[in-house]
């Protein structure tokens, strides 16, 4: 395996006007990981995962994909270029799904294939329904959005992002926004895609996920990576007070 | 009052007089509807231009109309227009522009808020899957841009029918300057102003029954 991590952020800081969200965050992903980010809210996971996702700048410090700068404070045109050529191969799954309302289901699986791949339309929908088939949605093909549960919709939004062949996906609370008994397909899905060896980042509160699926657990706060340790060793032992004062929060579950 | 002897006869003795009013009616607001969807357009790409300069054009012009009567507007229109470029300007001409003008600065909102009715993240969607600002524009935003534009739209298009009718003032034939040419040889303006209320109302309150009902199914998609 290669020792080139898929995507890493060096050295990110991000500051919105005066308010510094990140401090200096470095952290590599190397290929079939699944690193876990966890946090108390408002600690920047979102914010980091949308610098790695080329939806934020950074302020300063770079992300690189496979060891090539795609992301900085004042990208140049290489970097842009750079950016562009790798921009779907890092795909995002949203808290709140974020589908387009007026396109079906395979329409919103389709249409990246079809106008950044420039994939022919039949190879396309039969990818689309193959990615379907594996989130347990045929029978939604031709459906609307608006029709599906919120389960349904984010399991709808991870085959569109795996519609793009990603080498890695980055989840943002993938479940956050769901009624309880609905997180759990998600999850299953999500297990899924990490028993297959894809390579993910997951920002997360689901404490279980991250302790039996994670590679690597992330524990963040205020803008700072604070604790780093692989899967279940962050839950038996943190290392740190703010650690383990945050998972204190989660003793019951 | 009570002793009023209505002629109606006097009103439907001039049915195709006043009708050919309406259709010039119907026929100013089409053409200035289509007009001010252009220009609200031209209005609305100045006001989100990268250049200052362009960008206070499109609000200026914006500022202006919304905050000087209409009334005054045709009239500068009718009037001043031919003295700043010396040319004569046709009455129905005048009009169809002055209108379109005022509609347009009020149609380059409805387009504004149109797009930014699209929610932030259906965009970054796109943006992540890596289509281009122009691709996500025209396959994400604007089919659902459009879609909330439309009801706003034909509103526009029952406020022009109501507006058109102070191209009366500048002897525009449309269906109010019928009528005043009318009641001024039946010396009927009761009977006559009347049943052009009507006219009006009869047209313009089922369309906007119809758009509150199509907003409604909008908003509770
Ligand atoms: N676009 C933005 N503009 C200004 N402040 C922002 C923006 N996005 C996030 N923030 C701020 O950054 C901080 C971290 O937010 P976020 O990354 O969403 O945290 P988390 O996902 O861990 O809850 C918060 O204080 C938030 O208010
Ligand atoms: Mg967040």
């Amino acid at each position: 395996m290669s020792t080139t991590p898929i995507i890493l952020a060096d050295g990110v800081t991000k500051r919105f006007g005066t308010n510094q969200v990140l401090t200096r965050v470095s952290l590599p992903v190397m290929e079939r990981d699944v690193v876990c980010v966890v946090g108390p809210s408002g600690s920047g996971k979102t914010t980091l995962l949308r610098c790695f996702a080329l939806l934020e700048l950074p302020s300063e410090g770079r992300i690189l994909m496979e060891g090539t700068p795609i992301s900085t404070a004042q990208p140049d045109r290489e970097i842009k270029a750079a950016a562009r050529a790798v921009r779907s191969e890092i795909g995002m799954v949203f808290q709140h799904f974020n589908l387009w309302p007026h396109m079906s289901v395979l329409e919103n699986l389709i249409e990246a294939p079809l106008r950044v791949k420039k994939m022919p339309k039949d190879q396309a929908i039969a990818m689309a329904e193959k990615l379907l088939a594996k989130v347990d949605l045929s029978d939604k093909r031709d459906a609307y959005p608006a029709r599906l549960s919120g389960g349904q919709q984010q399991r709808v939004a991870i085959a569109r992002a795996l519609a793009m062949s990603p080498k890695v996906l980055l989840f943002d609370e993938a479940t956050s926004a769901l009624d309880p008994e609905l997180r759990r397909e998600v999850l299953i899905v999500m297990r899924q895609l990490a028993l297959e060896g894809m390579t993910m980042l997951v920002v997360t509160h689901e404490m279980g996920f991250a302790r039996h699926v994670g590679t690597r657990t992330v524990f963040m706060d205020r803008g700072e990576i604070v604790e780093e340790a692989p899967g279940a060793a962050f839950f038996d032992a943190p290392k740190t007070e703010r650690a383990k004062r945050f998972l204190q929060q989660f003793e019951d579950d | 009052m009570f002793k009023y002897q209505f002629r109606w006869d006097t009103v439907w003795g001039s049915f195709d007089f006043l009708m050919s009013g309406l259709q010039m009616t119907l026929i100013v607001s089409a053409i200035t509807l289509v007009l001010a969807m252009v220009g609200g357009l031209i209005i609305a790409l100045l006001d989100m231009s990268r250049f200052r300069a362009l960008r206070w054009i499109g609000v200026s012009i914006g500022e202006v109309v919304r905050n000087t009567p209409i009334l005054v507007q045709l009239l500068w229109v009718y009037y001043v227009l031919p003295i700043v470029f010396g040319i004569r300007i046709e009455a129905l001409v005048a009009l169809i522009i002055g209108l379109a003008l005022y509609q347009a600065a009020f149609i380059s909102e409805v387009y504004r808020s149109g797009i930014q009715s699209v929610p932030k993240g259906h965009v970054e969607a796109a943006q992540v899957l890596g289509l281009s600002p122009l691709q996500s524009f025209r396959r994400i935003v604007l089919p659902q841009a459009i879609k909330m534009t439309l009801p706003p739209l034909a509103s526009n298009f029952v406020q022009l029918i109501k507006f058109s009718s102070l191209g009366a003032v500048i002897s525009v034939s449309e269906i109010t300057r019928r009528g005043m040419e009318l009641s001024a040889t039946n010396f009927r303006p009761l009977e006559t102003f009347t049943f052009i209320a009507v006219v009006y109302f009869l047209i313009c309150w089922p369309l906007a029954m119809g758009i509150r009902f199509w907003e409604r199914r909008l908003q509770n998609r």
